[in-house]
């Protein structure tokens, strides 16, 4: 932090227009040597970029994305709203009240250590292979991070905001809406980015194992039927799509937490 | 309270007594039938866990998720820990690969899976190299920033005494950087073990997410939970461990750092 008004020089060549360049380049390089050893039939496995990207606008500028990737965003955005939901609300309970957090502890620790994707055999035998099944498979992922992250946010309240709001006559309720839950921002904010990845991986992975559609369905199904540029053709979609929500994420809490950050860098 | 004059309980008591309690509470529920018949009574699932480690059905599956497990991160780790630096400590290397970095991270790994089928075929390889690919984003990332904010006096102060940049790389920077590295480290060895049994699950014929899947097909409901609930052991031991290296490393990182000053 001492340094933080220094710019470092040693992390700097160029301009900035010179050093993006250099990464497009790169990228441009990459992406002409894959068309070359393709075109060269390197492997049949490598289909060239440019069959990839026809496929892809032929693929996905169709009813198709209704078909199979608006189908994961659903339920994917469904499993992730109520895993969000129960895991903020039941997170900050829990780090609000020391008793509770220590009864509940190692019992959450357990079920949070599990690989999400093991629960997917127990879903399909209580729930079948619906979209219910995969809506509580991202829901049981996703839950975990945001409930843990949001319980330390909630027990690492500073001491002095608790006790002024006691001071001032704060009842319980008031304190844990307008200074416990504030105050745990920034962690639930934490826990609900890991949530966001973890729920994106479980969709992918629950269409795999039981389903008729959907993206995961698609590129696996793709593989098995050797639909090479369509399987990688997939795959670029859900990084777009990746992509998309991760930076969509930041946006948001870039606004939601713009009193935290200012807050953070006059402290410093 | 009453508690006052006696010695306060650890802190873990209430916490194992409630674990203690839903255990009883299902065991009862699943006994009397009021419990779907899908769930098992965990009695019947630590018979079978005994019976599974006891026999070798499930031991040798643990074996194998250990295994490729362990590959996979190992893999990672190297690259990541090697390229991180790299791209961390010269900034030509950072600008050329930024670019494909930031395309590659967001792809979920497991989408990956169908692709490692079409190279590698559907053994350990496949599995190795999917876990290394999902494993090696946050360490990768976690080693550049620790790279980046190693703090420029130490550099200055190494090249003042004339230790070369190639020296001064492992004897100023990697140190300063391992703290950064050890997190980093921490969250690829806890992705690395969900892929693991993910990809055993969706394309394995080995491995406790093989074990677990199996089991669901073939019925056997406790043994289907006792590789559940072996996961979840390996999941928390495996935390443990690399949270406890993380605490060994981070112990000597402020005073080094004081050192400095």
């Amino acid at each position: 932090m001492r340094n933080a008004s220094l710019p470092a020089k040693r992390l700097y060549w160029g301009t900035p227009l010179q050093r993006n360049l250099l990464g497009v380049a790169v990228v441009v390089l990459v992406l002409g040597a894959w068309e070359l050893l393709a075109r060269a039939k390197a492997s049949i496995y490598l289909p060239p970029v440019s069959a990839i990207a026809t496929t892809f606008v032929h693929e996905w500028f169709s009813p198709q994305f209704g078909e199979h990737a608006l189908p994961s965003l659903m339920r994917m955005l469904a499993g992730y709203a109520i895993a969000s939901v129960l895991g903020v609300a039941l997170g900050v309970l829990i780090g609000a009240y020391r008793p509770l957090f220590r009864l509940l502890d190692p019992f959450l620790q357990f079920l949070r250590a599990i690989p999400p994707s093991a629960i997917i055999p127990v879903g399909i035998l209580l729930i079948g292979i619906g979209d219910a099944m995969k809506i509580v498979v991202i829901c049981f992922g996703a839950f975990w991070p945001i409930l843990v992250n949001a319980a330390d946010g909630a027990r690492n309240v500073p001491g002095e905001r608790l006790d002024t709001a006691r001071i001032f006559g704060v009842s319980p309720t008031d304190q844990l809406l307008s200074v416990t839950f504030p105050s745990a921002l920034p962690g639930i904010f934490a826990g609900l980015r890991t949530g966001l990845s973890i729920a994106f991986i479980m969709i992918v992975v629950s269409e795999m194992i039981g389903s008729t559609n959907g993206l995961g369905y698609y590129i696996l199904q793709a593989q098995r039927t050797f639909a090479i540029p369509e399987m990688y053709g997939g795959i670029v979609l859900l990084a777009i799509l990746g992509y998309t929500l991760n930076a969509g994420f930041l946006a948001l809490e870039h606004r939601v937490l713009a009193w935290h950050h200012g807050q953070s860098a006059r402290a410093v | 309270m009453v508690a006052s004059s006696r010695v306060a309980p650890p802190a873990f008591v209430p916490g194992l007594l409630f674990v203690a309690g839903v255990t009883v509470v299902v065991e009862i529920l699943a006994r009397v039938g009021l419990l779907s018949s899908y769930f098992a009574p965990p009695t019947a699932i630590v018979a079978a866990l005994a019976q599974g480690l006891a026999n070798g059905d499930i031991t040798s599956q643990v074996g194998m998720t250990l295994m490729t497990f362990a590959e996979g991160l190992v893999l990672a780790s190297v690259l990541a820990v090697v390229l991180g630096v790299l791209m961390g400590a010269i900034p030509v290397v950072y600008d050329a690969l930024k670019m494909i970095v930031e395309f590659l991270r967001p792809i979920p790994s497991v989408a990956m899976i169908p692709l490692a089928i079409l190279f590698l075929g559907l053994g350990a390889p496949m599995r190795v190299a999917v876990i290394a690919y999902a494993s090696f984003w946050p360490l990768l990332i976690s080693t550049l920033y620790g790279v980046r904010a190693v703090d420029p006096v130490a550099l200055d102060t190494a090249r003042n005494f004339g230790v070369p940049p190639v020296e001064a790389l492992y004897r100023v920077t990697l140190p300063a950087a391992l703290v950064s590295i050890a997190t980093g480290l921490r969250v690829s060895a806890s992705i690395a073990l969900v892929v693991t049994v993910t990809t055993e699950l969706v394309a394995g014929n080995s491995g406790l997410g093989f074990y677990v899947s199996q089991m669901e097909q073939a019925s056997r409901l406790p043994s289907m939970y006792a590789g559940i609930l072996l996961t979840g052991v390996l999941g928390y031991v495996i935390n443990l461990i690399f949270f406890t290296l993380e605490r060994k490393i981070v112990f000597w990182s402020p005073s080094a750092r004081g050192t400095v000053q």
